[in-house]
């Protein structure tokens, strides 16, 4: 039993702090996407006749 | 001459390789080095995973209060500002619900093995729990509340929250004052009779240095985070209001 728990303990640590850094890495490059700038406003502007 | 983000990046890079290999030579001091608790046995290596998180998750709370006061201080007088203050104060929000997770978990399991229970209603667990609770409010409150006064309820809620933890830091310190509590007596700056062989403390300092320098790096990185993502709310508001501008005119 003893194995087990300082095993899992050890898992649960590396879960949770594994899991939370991932989620910033994911949510740091979703945000990035948000950021780049749109194609279209880039192009030049039509000022017209 | 070199850009400061690229400067940043390079310190960043160096950080974490530094951090990552101070939680490697740590769980190897913790697991294979340290010698063996003679009563506990094996399961007594919890400790090495157990304090340090804990004793860190009483830290975050108060980046967290002083950047929310900083927030309140600054809200009305300098927003911009006060923004930066607002992201300090969520990732430490985060870190802190993370590591008093840990410490509770962790707890949970060397109780087991060393008590025969999963709990206990006694002040440090009961504390620690409440700690655990009022961070998670704080988030929840964060993430679902949609008026624009949703940061200075956050930050008023900070400041009673950090109430909560000199109150777990002496939860263990009132025995003698006929506090029960189920919990070990403090190993460090307890009684004549607290402390720990010299052998683990090698091990446990490695494991503080360790798990505080991977606080640091996760607070900075949700920081950054943060500031991302309100930049990318800014930057849609002026969208949003240049479009609205173009259909005026």
């Amino acid at each position: 039993m003893q194995a087990h728990h300082l095993l899992a303990s050890y898992l649960l640590v590396w879960l949770i702090q594994g899991g939370y850094a991932a989620w910033i890495v994911w949510q740091w490059r979703r945000t990035g996407k948000e950021l780049q700038p749109d194609p279209a406003d880039l192009s030049p502007r039509d000022e017209g006749s | 001459m070199v850009k400061r983000s690229c400067v940043f990046g390079v310190v960043g890079m160096v950080w974490v390789v530094m951090t990552l290999a101070a939680i490697a030579y740590a769980t190897r001091l913790a697991l294979f080095v340290a010698p063996t608790e003679n009563t506990m046995l094996d399961v007594q290596r919890i400790f090495y995973y157990h304090v340090p998180t804990s004793m860190l998750s009483l830290l975050f709370p108060y980046v967290n209060f002083v950047s929310s006061l900083f927030y309140l201080g600054w809200c009305r007088r300098d927003p911009l500002r006060a923004l930066t203050a607002d992201a300090v104060a969520i990732a430490a929000a985060e870190v802190t619900v993370v590591y008093s997770s840990i410490s509770l978990l962790t707890g949970m399991l060397w109780g087991r093995a060393a008590w025969g229970v999963w709990w206990a209603w006694d002040a440090r667990l009961t504390s620690m729990l409440l700690l655990w609770v009022l961070y998670v409010s704080y988030l929840i409150l964060r993430k679902l509340s949609s008026t624009g006064q949703t940061q200075t309820l956050a930050a008023v809620l900070s400041v009673f929250a950090a109430l909560d933890v000199p109150i777990v830091y002496i939860s263990i310190r009132l025995v003698k004052y006929g506090v029960y509590t189920q919990h070990p007596q403090p190993v460090f700056g307890g009684d004549s009779n607290s402390g720990i062989a010299p052998a683990m403390m090698h091990a446990f300092g490695w494991n503080v240095l360790g798990w505080a320098m991977w606080g640091i790096s996760l607070l900075l990185f949700r920081y950054g985070l943060e500031r991302r993502r309100q930049q990318s709310e800014q930057a849609s508001a002026l969208k949003a209001i240049e479009g609205s501008l173009e259909i005026v005119q």
